[in-house]
């Protein structure tokens, strides 16, 4: 009776595996399982779990074999635990960690790490496919020596933060939603002074931001810009020049309103230290009017209308600037400096380069994006679908990181799909308006810096933001004047080294984007 | 030498449970303080992680010379040494008065309670402390503010006033552990002899006589002993504190030399020059031990060695 369970069992596995072999796919890399070793580390999982379902149906699919050799399991902190592992000088086959890109750049020339390229070259067609047709990622991740050194996560949709603003206020107010700076100075006025809330207070906050930085994010009303990236205070670039938005003759004249703005009430007075909680509070006790943030999540509020009577948060187009520009400024960047790279002492390069390319097949793809077939989704007319059991289970993206599915710690192509799948109606109404208006700009996708580049850079530029920082706070609040400091904050920079950062940056820029 | 050993080896035998009972700190000592001395001298190298200490290049005084270079550091330094100077002015004493009138209540059961109750703060996280102090002096909902608001001042925006920030970090500290520090003080009120106040009682003298002339000074070397070390760590603020209250607009008084190591050294992954102003806050830091030691042995004879 034993005897026959076994059987059955082993007929029943290779009846499992049937159809992949049969795809013909031949994803099978290694014809006897391969062992090697990984170190992956990210906030939300500190380790490598072999028993993740994705990563199972993984081994099953190309016979590689993953075992668990992450250093600093116990710490959240990504990069305290990849400063672990190479201090220790043991790297294994593969690491897969957040904030990998300046590691790999930094490391990478002093062989920590296996340079990719001719390997994608000559064994990885399908990531070979991806970089070919992006160049600019190819580029961006290209370090000073003109190797590639890892595979990013490369996330999918471009769109990341919106301007939102109480559509029901605005009605109720008899205005229009506003299509310029002006026009939009006058609702927030409107929201501060026309008690829309109805409680007979003046306790509406017009324009909120969870984080302050979204402040200086509306320079860009007056043509300033305050980032050229998806993080705060990046370099940007115009024309192939590279220059920092707060040294820019339209952030002095950004800064100047806004500070007006601010002295007048129409920014939340305590921006800079109400914090991430600002948007849950504001909102939900029907006192916020306008923020500039992510789409998904701000259009989850939405379902404040049950309590709040005809509430309604919802995107509206960038305004049109003074010159009659309408930007959005902040976008999704198309790669991630998280992903995995090939440790320098790798015996299986081969291997491992074709496992990573895996993962960029159709098959990989669907596996990373939307887990594993018949369980968390069906393929309708030939496309993934999550089931309603899976969609109805909880929140959908930390249910996939459990199963081992969108790890960012992994090198893939996110399929924006998946997310669709879950967003809600006022998001995808969002997206769609924005898409319509084609409001996005060109991102500054970030340098490599060789090491004496590096020293240049580390030399000045903390500093230099610190300075910055220092001045654009005391501006809004209101104890200096940026009419009057401008001359002086420029001579100040150039002392603090901003044109030989930018010469650095400018040089490697040059190198690796042209 | 015979001798010596033989010697040696006798008092080891009759006194080995003595050594037993001193090894852990030595053993902690040498593991958590001299060990890693080892590896202060990134400090004088182009460190790389992956290279290892020994395999670094040498770069001598570089580090230190970028740091004295930068207004940032120095401005950093000059906030360091006013705002531990006035705590220690202000923050110093509270433990000592606290315990003192610890000492002067006689209910136990009031006693116990109001010595739990100033002990609590410093069991709070500092995180919590944070959010405490900024809803505190919130200029729309803080507590502070309501208050001045009955005298007709308009709300202020206190945590991102540079003159604000010393007061409400150095008050915050104090409400936070001048309780805790008092035990210090407490048990050392408990190790005078009673047969003084006995004698003082017979002579006639009233509590506050017998507070200075009896408590106060048979507690003074503890007091001199505890300004001594906390004279060695006047550079050390505690700087998540300091993270969690400061914003660019008050940089200007808030930024210290811990929070400039952060965000210069480890957030930028320089640990080299991190370690060039950790060492350089070690270094001015015996040396201020040194002297307060010194002083104090010449002026009361009390000294830590």
């Amino acid at each position: 009776m034993k005897k026959l369970t076994i059987t059955a069992l082993a007929l029943a596995s290779t009846m499992m595996t049937t159809p992949v072999l049969a795809d013909g796919h031949g994803s099978k890399i290694v014809d006897e399982p391969l062992e090697l070793t990984i170190h992956m580390h990210h906030k939300r999982y500190t380790s490598y779990d072999e028993d993740w379902p994705v990563e199972q149906t993984a081994r099953e699919m190309t016979n590689i074999h993953l075992k668990n050799k992450t250093f600093g399991s116990n710490t959240p902190q990504s990069d305290e635990a990849i400063n672990l592992l190479l201090a220790s000088g043991q790297l294994p086959d593969i690491i897969g960690t957040s904030r990998i890109r300046d590691v790999v750049n930094q490391y990478g020339p002093q062989g920590a790490f296996t340079p990719l390229n001719d390997l994608i070259e000559e064994h990885a067609p399908h990531m070979k496919a991806y970089f070919d047709s992006h160049p600019d990622v190819k580029s961006a991740i290209t370090s000073s020596d003109g190797n590639m050194y890892y595979i990013p996560y490369l996330p999918d949709g471009k769109y990341g933060r919106a301007y939102f603003i109480r559509y029901d206020w605005v009605e109720k107010l008899g205005l229009e939603i506003p299509n310029n700076v002006d026009e939009l100075k006058t609702v927030l006025e409107a929201f501060r002074d026309g008690d829309p809330n109805g409680n007979g207070k003046k306790d509406e906050v017009p324009y909120f931001a969870r984080q302050w930085e979204e402040l200086i994010r509306l320079v860009t009303l007056w043509d300033g810009r305050s980032s050229g990236s998806d993080t705060y205070h990046d370099y940007y670039v115009t024309d192939g020049k590279l220059a920092h938005p707060y040294a820019g003759e339209g952030y002095r004249e950004g800064i100047k309103n806004l500070a007006e703005w601010y002295a007048e009430g129409l920014i939340d007075a305590e921006i800079f230290t109400r914090g991430s909680s600002s948007r849950e509070f504001l909102l939900s006790e029907n006192m916020g009017g306008m923020t500039h943030d992510w789409f998904a999540s701000t259009s989850g509020y939405n379902r404040l209308s049950a309590d709040i009577e005809g509430f309604s948060f919802k995107a509206f187009a960038p305004p049109a600037s003074i010159s009659g520009k309408r930007i959005e400024e902040h976008r999704r960047i198309p790669f991630k400096p998280d992903g995995w790279a090939m440790g320098g002492t790798n015996e299986h390069p081969v291997e491992t380069i074709k496992y990573f390319d895996f993962w960029f097949s159709p098959e990989g793809r669907d596996l990373v994006n939307f887990g594993v077939e018949g369980a968390q989704y069906t393929l309708v007319d030939g496309e993934p679908q999550f089931t309603q059991e899976f969609l109805d289970a909880g929140p959908v993206n930390s249910s996939l990181y459990q199963i081992g599915a969108q790890l960012h710690a992994r090198g893939y192509f996110q399929d924006y799909e998946y997310e669709k799948q879950w967003s809600n109606e006022f998001a995808l109404e969002g997206i769609a308006l924005y898409d319509e208006g084609d409001y996005l700009i060109d991102q500054f996708l970030g340098v490599s810096l060789n090491a004496d580049e590096q020293k240049v850079y580390d030399k000045y530029n903390a500093q230099l933001r610190t300075y910055m920082l220092e001045r654009q706070q005391a501006w809004i609040l209101g104890t200096g004047d940026v009419e009057a400091d401008w001359a002086d904050y420029q001579a100040q920079l150039e002392n603090r080294g901003y044109s030989k950062v930018l010469e650095v940056m400018q040089a490697a820029y040059d190198r690796q984007y042209n | 030498m015979q001798k010596k050993l033989a010697w040696f080896l006798q008092h080891m035998r009759r006194e080995w449970q003595i050594y037993v009972l001193l090894a852990p700190t030595i053993i902690w000592f040498i593991l958590f303080l001299y060990k890693p001395m080892y590896g202060l001298q990134i400090a004088f190298k182009d460190y790389s992680i992956f290279r290892g200490i020994a395999g670094s290049p040498w770069v001598g005084f570089e580090h230190f010379q970028t740091l004295f270079e930068s207004d940032t550091f120095v401005r950093a330094l000059k906030n360091t040494v006013i705002i531990s100077a006035l705590s220690m002015m202000f923050g110093f004493p509270m433990p000592i008065i606290l315990a003192l009138m610890f000492n002067e209540i006689l209910n136990q059961t009031y006693k116990k309670t109001a010595q739990t109750l100033v002990y609590l703060p410093h069991f709070i996280s500092t995180v919590i402390i944070a959010g405490i102090v900024v809803t505190a002096f919130s200029p729309s909902a803080g507590i502070v503010n309501t208050i001045i608001g009955w005298f007709g001042i308009e709300p202020i925006y206190f945590l991102t006033k540079p003159e604000w920030f010393r007061p409400i970090f150095i008050g915050s500290g104090i409400w936070q552990e001048a309780g805790f520090s008092s035990i210090v003080f407490l048990a050392a009120i408990a190790g005078v002899n009673p047969s003084l106040y006995e004698s003082a009682v017979v002579d006639g003298a009233s509590r506050w006589q017998m507070m200075w002339k009896i408590t106060l000074p048979s507690i003074m070397p503890t007091i001199i002993i505890m300004l001594i070390i906390r004279i060695g760590n006047i550079l050390e603020i505690g700087f998540e504190l300091v993270i969690l209250l400061y914003q660019p607009a008050t940089y200007q008084t808030a930024d210290v030399i811990n929070t400039f190591i952060y965000r210069q050294g480890l957030q930028g992954g320089q640990y080299d020059v991190a370690a060039a102003a950790g060492l350089f806050n070690a270094v001015v830091a015996f040396v201020l031990v040194m002297t307060a030691n010194t002083i104090s042995r010449r002026v009361s004879r009390t000294s830590l060695w």
